[in-house]
C-alpha cells in the first residue's frame, strides 16, 4: 500500500480551475517525481498535499489515515515535512541553530526556554546527525546566510529532516543551482532514499530521470502522464526533444 | 443520440461602446460535433478563436444562438458547474471575467461530474522539453474516454502542422469571425483561406 495518497483532488480558486481530478500515490522508500511546465499546478498540488490549501474536492491519505483539510502543522507532526521553492531559513542564526529550531524535542521544551537550548548536548548531537546526512558537518556555527547557495539548499532539506519525517516533499530543490551543486544535491538525495520516502517537484528533467523511481507529469492541473523514467523517455516526442539523448 | 457539441446560430457581436452601437467585431458559428473526437482549430490572431472557446464554455454570453453540450444549454447551467461540462485551458494565466446575468439558483445543474468538452487554447508546443508527447497522449486518452477535445494551435513551425495532422480527426477554421468545419486534414488544406493562412509552412512541407 502507498504511504501517501491523493485521490481525485480538485482545486478551484473562484471560477479558476487549478487542479482537476489529480490522483497520486507515493510508495514507501521510493523517490517520486512531479514535473510539468510553469503554471501547471505542481506547487498548488503540493500545497494541497501538505495542508496549505484545502482541496475543493477529493481526499488525502497518509499511512491510511484521512488527513484531508488537516492543518499544515498537524500533517507535519504526523511525519510529512516539506521544503519550499523559496528558501525559508533564519539567516542570522547559525546552521546548527536552524536545525535545532526544527527539532520536535525543541518544540516540546518551549516552556523551558531559559535553558540554553542551543548548547544543550542532546540537541547538538541530534542536529549533528542531521547535518551529517545533508553533508554540512563542520559548518555548524557558520551563520546560515554565509553559506553557498547549494549548501543553503542542503540546509533547507536538513530543516525538513529535523522534524523526523517519514515522507519529505521537496519543491524544486535544484532551482538556482549550478551544475556542480546540482550534482552534489543528487548525491545527497540518493543517500536519503535509504531512510525516507521522497517526493519532489522538479523542473530539471534530467535530474528527475536520474533519481526518481516514478514520475508524474502534471499539466493543466491534471496528471497527463505517469510512469518509470524509462517508460516516459520512450515516448516518440521525448526522443525527439533534447531529453531523448539522456541515457 | 444527442450530439457531443451543438453550436446553433451562435452569434457574438462586440460594439464600440454602450451608446455607440457600431459593431467592431462579429463572430458567427453553426456546427455540430456528434461523436467524441479531437478537433483542431486554426485561424489568424484576432479572428475569434478564444471568443468561440469562451462561448462554448459559457464564460462569455452570446448575442444570439445557443451552445449545447450533450444536449444541455451551457448558458443555462449554474456558473459554478459549467466547468463540469466544458473546460477552457487558457493560454495565459489571466482569466477574463464575465458577469453572470442570472443568479445560480435560477439555473440548471450540469448533471456531469467530469468535463465532457476540453478546449486547449494554444498549448505551448516546443521541442526543447519532451512535454509534447505527454500532451498528445493525454488528448488521445481523453478522447478514448469519450470526451471531445479542441486543440487551438497557431502554427508557426512545421512540426506544429505535423502535430495537427498526427492527432486531429477534424478541423475548425476561424477567420474574421467566420467559422468553417472541415472533415479532415486534407479537407482543410483544400480550403483556400486556410491555405493562405498557412502559406509558407505548406511550402516548406513540399520542399
Amino acid at each position: 500500500m502507498a504511504l501517501f495518497e491523493a485521490i481525485n483532488i480538485h482545486k478551484r480558486f473562484g471560477s479558476r480551475v487549478v487542479l482537476e481530478d489529480i490522483s497520486l500515490s507515493f510508495e514507501e522508500g521510493k523517490i517520486s517525481g512531479i514535473m510539468g511546465p510553469n503554471g501547471a499546478g505542481k506547487t498548488t498540488c503540493f500545497h494541497c498535499l501538505t495542508g496549505h490549501h484545502r482541496p475543493t474536492r477529493g481526499s488525502i491519505l497518509f499511512d491510511g489515515q484521512d488527513i484531508t483539510g488537516a492543518s499544515p502543522q498537524k500533517i507535519a507532526r504526523l511525519g510529512a515535512s516539506r521544503s519550499f521553492q523559496l528558501m525559508n531559513l533564519f539567516d542570522d542564526s547559525s546552521v546548527v541553530e536552524n536545525i535545532i529550531l526544527a527539532l520536535p524535542e525543541f518544540r516540546q521544551s518551549y516552556a523551558r526556554l531559559n535553558r540554553k537550548v542551543f548548547t544543550h548536548p542532546e540537541f547538538l548531537q541530534k542536529a549533528g546527525l542531521i547535518l551529517q546526512q545533508v553533508g554540512l558537518q563542520g559548518l555548524e556555527w557558520q551563520p546560515s546566510q554565509s553559506l553557498s547557495y547549494g549548501n543553503r539548499r542542503a540546509l533547507e532539506i536538513g530543516v525538513a529532516l529535523a522534524a523526523n519525517p517519514r515522507i519529505v516533499f521537496l519543491d524544486e530543490p535544484t532551482s538556482g543551482l549550478g551544475a556542480e551543486a546540482t550534482r552534489q544535491l543528487a548525491e545527497l538525495i540518493k543517500n536519503l532514499r535509504k531512510k525516507y520516502t521522497i517526493v519532489m517537484i522538479e523542473h530539471d528533467m534530467n535530474f528527475l530521470f536520474e533519481l526518481a523511481d516514478q514520475i508524474s507529469v502534471i499539466h493543466w492541473g491534471q496528471v497527463i502522464a505517469q510512469g518509470a523514467p524509462k517508460e516516459l523517455q520512450s515516448n516518440k516526442w521525448v526522443q525527439r526533444s533534447a531529453l531523448g539523448e539522456v541515457a | 443520440m444527442v450530439a457531443m457539441l451543438s453550436v446553433e446560430n451562435l452569434q457574438k457581436t462586440y460594439f464600440k461602446g454602450r451608446f455607440d452601437r457600431t459593431p467592431t467585431f462579429s463572430l458567427k458559428a453553426d456546427f455540430q460535433i456528434e461523436e467524441p473526437s479531437i478537433v483542431g482549430m486554426m485561424g489568424p490572431n484576432g479572428s475569434g478563436k478564444t471568443t468561440l472557446f469562451e462561448l462554448i464554455t459559457g464564460s462569455n454570453s452570446p448575442t444570439g444562438g445557443t451552445v449545447r453540450v450533450q444536449g444541455k444549454d451551457i448558458h443555462k447551467i449554474r456558473t459554478d458547474q459549467r466547468d463540469r461540462l466544458a473546460i477552457h485551458y487558457h493560454q495565459s494565466y489571466q482569466v477574463r471575467s464575465f458577469r453572470s446575468l442570472k443568479p445560480n439558483f435560477m439555473l440548471q445543474r450540469s448533471g456531469s461530474d467530469y468535463p465532457q468538452v476540453h478546449l486547449f487554447d494554444e498549448p505551448q508546443f516546443n521541442t526543447q522539453d519532451g512535454y509534447i508527447g505527454f500532451m498528445l497522449d493525454f488528448f488521445r486518452e481523453l478522447r478514448n474516454q469519450g470526451r471531445l477535445v479542441f486543440l487551438c494551435v497557431h502554427p508557426n513551425e512545421r512540426f506544429h502542422l505535423e502535430i495537427l495532422q498526427e492527432i486531429c480527426e477534424q478541423f475548425i477554421f476561424v477567420q474574421k469571425g467566420v467559422v468553417t468545419q472541415h472533415s479532415s486534414y486534407e479537407d482543410i488544406l483544400n480550403y483556400q483561406p486556410a491555405r493562405d493562412y498557412l502559406g509558407d509552412l505548406l511550402e516548406a512541407r513540399a520542399a
